[in-house]
């Protein structure tokens, strides 16, 4: 029998969270077009942003405080109430 | 060798009980595993590469199945917090299970090797068994879980290596041999947490329950500190007292243990960028006040270096509930390039009685008589040496331009603050002129500019790219940016420059030693 210690981790399992479902086209969406503020992100949304215009898609930019911490809630929330989906841009 | 029996002959044979423990409360049921059409039990253990490959392909897949009825558990033949802790990591998203010596549950079900598969019908009855790794056996296993529930389940990709044996089920092994594994490998224990992985990588202090009890002193272990980035485990100070405990911390430390982890989950301090980044971000504690010489902390000879435990310890408390209750595996969710020894811990004490300036957390609006720790964060020491400066206009020059190299070479301006740890010969110096801690900040301040030009190669700020070439550049935002600490041995000119972690909008934070709340 192993010896009884108290454990450092936090040992609850959680279940992962399912991606959604991957939509069949992009034409008629709200798109939001997220910046985390990584040095050239906008460059990079620049283009996805014409491609989706051109696929049909309306664009809406928005950005996070910071890229180092993660998105606020009120920012998460405010995307799902007016997009349909939306793009992270990485950049460096 | 690989055995696979996915459609068992002869008469159907009865699922024996299960022997096991789960992480939640209750017992392990097999009745109510089976209740959804079907219960999948994978037998497993650690240190068994075999076992570890079946987890990552079928684990994905679990949430769907039980969706579809299909009941997916992982039983270990290890520890119930290794099962719980192997199963995370390897993105397990089923039901954990967790049996001890003698595997009562692995000899019932004739287990030979572990990873074996079996499928048990509503009934109770064993369908299927697949034994290692056979691709194609487990397929047509889960083939026959489609048949019991009338609904398709996924199936794991077909990916190399398709057949990969098992390694020995700790049931087939003799008891006492068994055993004898499964103990602690020495009286303390120590080799057992490197098994569990409960360490940084040094011998670590086994948390039994009665060092954690006497770490928290009378505390009550269920008060949380907080959420701990980025996995957001939670700080009970239960789980900050085990890791002050595997740190090696004297219960004496635990006030400043918990004052600094206090300060550290500010969301000012931005832990959570600071322990998945790739820079080499560390989180420096800075302790002023009385809990300095109660408690031992070194603030004269070999200040930043080696030799004092509770400098040691202190740092590395905070370092291991990043680590270890945050998630923040080096490797893993740490994403840092090179890292810094300094990661390990980093705990220093200011000498205030040396000092020619208000201490520290003086400055931050504490009183002298207050023990309070200040968490930055940081980078790893440059030493600087200047034995020949004469003048304090000379010395500050020579400490301000050490840093100018700070982050990057032409990264000007920094946001965030440089601290200077400032050796008892250098502060005389400035003492005996008559310089004022602002007076120094200052003068280091405007000493380091350049034109804009100078700093246009390679990486550098988009401040530089948009300035007039010809415009002088300062290496910091702000005089505020600096900060002075003296600390060190009473011989020999060495002061200390520790760079920022850039980008992460940290914010230094203080919170005094004893006081409740965040």
């Amino acid at each position: 029998m192993a010896a009884d210690y108290v454990s450092p981790f936090d040992e609850r399992v959680r279940a992962p969270e399912p991606l959604a479902p991957r939509p069949a086209s992009v034409s008629g969406r709200r798109v939001a077009l997220l910046d985390i503020r990584k040095n050239r992100g906008a460059e990079f949304l620049d283009r996805i942003e014409t491609l989706l215009q051109a696929a049909g898609a309306t664009t809406a930019r928005t950005a996070k405080e910071i890229f180092s911490k993660p998105a606020a809630l009120a920012l998460i929330d405010d995307i799902a109430g007016r997009a349909d989906l939306v793009v992270e841009a990485l950049a460096d | 060798m690989t055995q696979s029996q996915p459609s068992a002959p002869g008469a159907p044979r009865r699922a024996p009980a299960l022997s096991v423990r789960g992480p939640g409360p209750g017992e392990v049921a097999l009745g109510a595993l089976t209740a959804g059409g079907g219960a999948l039990l994978l037998f497993v253990s650690e240190e068994c590469p075999t076992s570890a490959m079946a987890l990552r392909r079928l684990g994905p897949l679990c949430q769907a199945w039980q969706d579809a009825g299909l009941t997916a558990t992982a039983v270990f033949e290890d520890p119930l917090e290794v099962a719980v802790r192997v199963a995370r990591r390897l993105g397990w998203a089923g039901r954990v299970a967790s049996e001890d010596p003698p595997y009562e549950t692995s000899r019932a079900y004739q287990l030979v090797s572990v990873p074996t598969a079996v499928l048990v019908d509503r009934a109770g009855t064993i369908a299927g068994t697949v034994t290692g790794w056979d691709h194609q056996a487990v397929v047509a296993l889960i083939g026959q879980a489609e048949a019991l529930l009338g609904a398709g389940l996924a199936v794991p990709e077909a990916a190399g290596p398709l057949l990969k044996p098992g390694c020995s089920s700790k049931a087939a092994i003799d008891p006492e041999l068994a055993a004898a594994i499964s103990a602690p490998a020495g009286p303390d224990g120590i080799e057992e947490m490197f098994e569990r992985g409960w360490t940084d990588g040094l011998p670590v202090v086994p948390p039994t329950p009665e060092r954690v009890e006497a770490m928290l002193g009378g505390l009550d272990g269920s008060v949380s500190l907080g959420l701990v980035p980025p996995d957001m485990g939670e700080a009970t100070l239960e789980r900050v007292a085990a890791c002050a405990v595997l740190a090696g911390c004297r219960p004496a430390y635990f006030p400043v243990v918990v004052a600094a982890c206090q300060a550290a989950l500010d969301p000012a301090f931005n832990l959570h960028g600071q322990a998945v980044t790739t820079q080499p971000a560390g989180q420096l504690v800075v302790v002023n006040g009385p809990v300095r010489d109660a408690i031992g902390l070194n603030s004269g000879m070999g200040a930043l270096g080696p030799g004092f435990r509770a400098n040691l310890t202190i740092g590395r408390a905070l370092r291991l509930l990043v680590t270890l209750t945050g998630g923040a595996m080096p490797g893993r969710l740490d994403r840092a390039t090179q890292g810094q020894m300094g990661k390990v811990g980093f705990c220093i004490a200011e000498d205030e009685e040396v000092s020619p300036w208000e201490p520290l957390h003086v400055e931050r609006g504490f009183q002298p008589g207050q023990s309070v720790v200040t968490v930055i964060g940081s980078d790893a020491p440059l030493s600087i040496s200047d034995h020949r400066s004469r003048t304090p206009e000379d010395l500050a020059w020579v400490l301000a331009w050490a840093a100018a190299s700070a982050w990057s070479t032409n990264w000007w301006p920094l946001e965030e603050p440089s601290v200077f740890v400032i050796c008892p010969e250098h502060a005389e110096m400035f003492r005996a002129a008559g310089w004022a801690k602002q007076r120094l900040r200052q003068f280091m301040f405007e000493a380091v500019h350049k034109p804009a030009a100078e700093l246009r190669r390679g990486e550098t700020t988009p401040f530089v790219h948009a300035a007039d070439p010809a415009a002088q550049v300062p290496k910091w935002a702000s005089p505020e940016a600096i900060v002075l600490i003296v600390a060190g041995g009473e011989a020999g000119r060495y002061s200390a420059v520790l760079g920022p972690c850039t980008g992460m909008g940290s914010q230094i934070v203080s919170r005094e030693v004893g006081r409740r709340g965040r």
